[in-house]
């Protein structure tokens, strides 16, 4: 690598760490995001419910760690991921334009991929927050009684692993959808709840074009109730090293389609 | 120089009565829906179960021509035309799942764009009532829903009874038309109140869009965690899709799809309603000149 | 001098719409006016110098670079666009710190300047007040903050006067002159003449895409000189008025509106008649109603000079 693609990568890396600090603070106060914090945090509001009613009812139904799997494969998988990488994946792009904002940030020394990179990283890193913690929280609460049992722990850090992994690239994949696309939301939500809910369960091949299949791969438990059974129907998994791999192969795909769309697209800002 | 104050005065006269000072608002904004791109595929998608209903109505009546396609003497159940089938046509859930869709693209923007770019004065400076406004926008909701329930319903029902030639199909089932348009305006009704409100929360057009979507699959997920822990019935009423198919199924004097009180899912939808119209009530009266 | 800013052949539509339209021109430094009634092509000319959207033909240069993708011009180049759009969630404060981080610079530079141009325009007693809460004239001269508060070279600013108050527009007029003696370049868009004249002798003039002249302002004065005014008289006696006007060369034709008791009256030397009503009024005690000029703008000018 030349000295100038070196000095070119550092000063990419520079603005992305800049946009990064302009944007985080901003999506973290931002009103909009405050609905997406009370969705992240019902998981825990539905642990404390199941576990004062296992208290109450003195035999518990169930176990903490199989509720929780339940609540990954139901509640996270399918929908609030999905939901999160949508709404601010499409926004890197789209609230720029909606806001007519987009002239005070190419008017700015950093090159239009910083920008996407830099949105990217920062709503990115926002969710991913609004979903550890949530999950962690749901987890302590729902596993209170055998908090000493650290083999509950990998469980925990695995499904962390999945759910951050799948925020990172569905959130890539939206973001390249809302740098050209005007009506994002609208192919968004046909893509996840459409496409992603219906190709994942195709048998053979046609099941690894949906990312829903490489994040079920990874999953730590198939112990999914008889409620959420049908999720992991038809389930061919790929072996983790490679679904990790394709995840993130996607997400740089992505991510470089988004880059180049955004620098070479024209966003007329209409009055 | 003496300053006077001179505040708003407020108009206390009467607007003149005319009755359908609503109606440009709607024809403005199903206008302004049918330019959109997508949305006439995805109303072609929405229509579709009602042509295989209708073609199912047809093969029912002409079961001899079609004898090659089914074994000899019998019958299938899903092609006996009654309560039951129209029900399955009016509660199944891709029907549920398409009119969130049109609600998506048709509502999403009726309130939060007037938000977004100030319009509201625009519509309180001519002479209409608030009333009129939420009629208005209501009636864009309304006229794209009748397309998927109550016209769909009652083609059903006519072309059943053309195909018959004879009224024995009514004689049979007399209170089968006022279940079609009391579903369809149970349904069309409750969508318009959901769709409005939502629409009023945000002035971002893709945030609504993703709260009309969001918390209907939200409810449905909430029903699915909670029933699969508790097993206990009474939990279908947090999905708003499972509450529709409950009244549905009351209202076609079919078996109820859970075994709770039929009435709470009403008690539900109604409660929905009457909170969706305080919402809007609050949300539009912040940009009026108050008295 | 040396142009700092050139355009060659620059085109552009807007489907079927001609926004700009085989521009060639050259920017000195100093202060140019562009100049030219709504929809002339102004904002599309600036969006196009600064990258913003693409040209259909010609190119354009900054310094001797071409413009499109060139982020690193941007270090020496100030932008105040249009739109009256913010990040209305952030105080004044927040949004000029945030984007000079953009520009690479240290912690305590970041504060120094972002100080320094929130004095510049005044906003420092409500620099952490949320935009949202912010006046049209205030958001106005946080727009220009932005643009000036990096240092830049070069400023572009798009209507940076619209909404302002009198006072406030001086301000920000002198402030655009003081940049002028800094010998950066400034190219400032308006369709009102006296702001323009009130910062420069140099414009340019813009009408339905094409430059339709470009030169000192003195040329553009002569040229609404010589542009014969039409005036609109409401008084007590028109037709005693109509009699003494016809002694002056410098009107040219007058009609009498008899039911509205008025006339209309056109003239080629506003300034002389000006000077002449007044008296002409007070010495023959003629009682007066209104006297409006009814083609007195920009646009009048424009038809007029495309006419010719």
């Amino acid at each position: 690598m030349t000295q100038s693609n070196v000095g070119k990568l550092k000063h990419l890396w520079n603005s992305v760490w800049d946009v990064f600090y302009f944007f985080f603070p901003l999506v973290r106060r931002a009103r909009k995001s405050k609905v997406f914090y009370f969705i992240s945090f019902l998981p825990v509001i539905l642990a404390g419910i199941f576990k004062f009613s296992q208290i109450f009812t003195g035999h518990p139904r169930f176990e903490g760690i199989y509720i929780f799997s339940n609540m990954i494969m139901g509640f996270y998988l399918q929908f609030l991921i999905l939901i999160l990488a949508l709404f601010y994946g499409t926004s890197v792009c789209s609230e720029e334009l909606e806001g007519k904002t987009l002239t005070y940030l190419t008017t700015r020394p950093v090159p239009k991929s910083a920008i996407i990179l830099g949105k990217y990283a920062a709503y990115t890193t926002l969710i991913a927050l609004m979903v550890v913690f949530g999950l962690v929280f749901a987890f302590l609460i729902l596993n209170v009684d055998d908090l000493l049992n650290f083999s509950l722990y990998k469980i925990l850090f695995r499904s962390m692993a999945v759910l951050v992994l799948g925020l990172i690239c569905y959130t890539a994949f939206f973001t390249m959808i809302g740098t050209f696309l005007k009506r994002s939301i609208m192919f968004g939500l046909i893509f996840s709840f459409g496409w992603e809910n219906v190709i994942q369960y195709f048998p053979g091949s046609t099941q690894r074009f949906a990312i829903a299949h490489y994040l079920k791969s990874l999953l730590p438990t198939t112990q999914a109730s008889e409620g959420f059974a049908f999720l992991l129907f038809r389930l061919e998994p790929t072996p983790p090293t490679l679904a990790v791999l394709i995840l993130f192969l996607i997400t740089a795909v992505f991510l470089t389609l988004a880059c180049v769309i955004f620098s070479w697209q024209e966003y007329i800002l209409q009055d | 120089m003496t300053i006077k104050e001179k505040g708003y005065t407020h108009w206390d006269g009467e607007f003149l009565n005319k009755k359908l000072s609503w109606l440009p608002i709607t024809r403005y904004g199903i206008k302004l829906t049918f330019r959109k791109k997508f949305f006439k595929l995805l109303f072609f998608l929405a229509l579709t179960p009602a042509v295989l209903f209708l073609a199912g109505i047809y093969v029912a009546e002409r079961m001899e021509d079609f004898q090659f396609m089914i074994r000899e003497g019998e019958m299938p159940d899903f092609l006996n035309i009654n309560p039951a089938y129209f029900k399955a046509y009016f509660t199944n859930d891709y029907i549920l799942f398409m009119m969130v869709m049109i609600l998506v693209f048709c509502g999403a923007g009726l309130i939060s764009d007037d938000l977004k770019f100030n319009s509201l004065q625009l519509y309180f400076s001519r002479p209409i009532t608030k009333r009129d406004y939420f009629l208005g926008k209501a009636s864009v909701i309304v006229f794209f829903l009748f397309f998927v329930t109550l016209l769909p319903g009652l083609v059903f029902i006519l072309m059943k009874l053309l195909f018959a030639a004879s009224f024995e199909f009514l004689s049979t089932y007399p209170l089968l038309p006022f279940s079609v348009i009391g579903y369809s305006f149970l349904v069309t009704i409750f969508f318009a109140f959901y769709g409005l409100f939502l629409s009023s929360v945000n002035k971002n057009r893709r945030y609504v869009a993703i709260l009309i979507f969001g918390l209907y699959i939200f409810s449905d997920i909430l029903y699915g965690i909670f029933f699969g822990i508790f097993r206990n019935e009474y939990f279908a009423l947090l999905s708003i899709k499972e509450n529709l198919k409950q009244a549905g199924a009351f209202l076609f004097a079919q078996k109820l799809p859970h075994d709770i009180p039929w009435f709470l899912s009403f008690v539900i939808i109604a409660g929905f309603c009457i909170l969706g119209a305080y919402v809007l009530k609050k949300k539009i009266r912040g940009v009026e000149v108050v008295k | 001098m040396k142009p700092v800013i050139e355009v060659q052949n620059l085109s552009r539509w807007y489907g079927n719409v001609l926004g700009l339209s085989d521009v060639t021109l050259q920017i000195e430094p100093g202060i140019t006016g562009l100049l030219g009634p709504n929809g002339a092509g102004k904002s599309t000319f600036l969006r196009l110098i600064t990258g913003q959207i693409k040209p259909n033909i010609g190119s354009v240069w900054i310094s001797g670079q071409k413009v499109r993708n060139n982020y690193t011009l941007f270090q020496d180049l100030g932008v105040c666009p249009e739109q009256d759009s913010f990040y209305d969630e952030l105080s004044g404060w927040q949004f000029l710190t945030g984007l000079l981080r953009l520009y690479h610079l240290s912690k305590s530079e970041i504060l120094a300047k972002a100080s320094k141009a929130l004095d510049i325009v005044e906003l420092t007693p409500d620099k952490d007040r949320v935009i949202r809460s912010y006046s049209r004239g205030m958001r106005q001269r946080l727009k220009v903050a932005q643009a000036i508060a990096h240092e830049p070279e070069i400023l572009i600013l798009d209507e940076p006067l619209n909404g302002l108050d009198p006072l406030s527009r001086r301000k920000i007029i002198r402030l655009i002159k003081s940049y002028k003696e800094e010998g950066k370049t400034i190219v400032v868009s308006s369709h009102v003449l006296p702001e323009i004249e009130a910062m420069t002798k140099r414009i340019i003039l813009i009408h339905q895409g094409k430059i339709f002249a470009q030169g000192d302002i003195h040329y553009i004065r002569d040229l609404i000189e010589s542009h014969p005014h039409i005036i609109s008289i409401k008084c007590s006696r028109p037709r005693e008025l109509v009699s003494k006007f016809i002694q002056h060369d410098f009107i040219l034709k007058v009609n009498f509106i008899p039911d509205d008791d008025s006339l209309l009256v056109e003239t080629n030397n506003r300034d002389k008649f000006f000077g002449l009503l007044p008296s002409l009024f007070v010495e023959n005690n003629i009682e007066v109603f209104e006297v409006t000029s009814p083609d007195d703008n920009l646009q009048a000018v424009f038809d007029y000079l495309i006419g010719q």
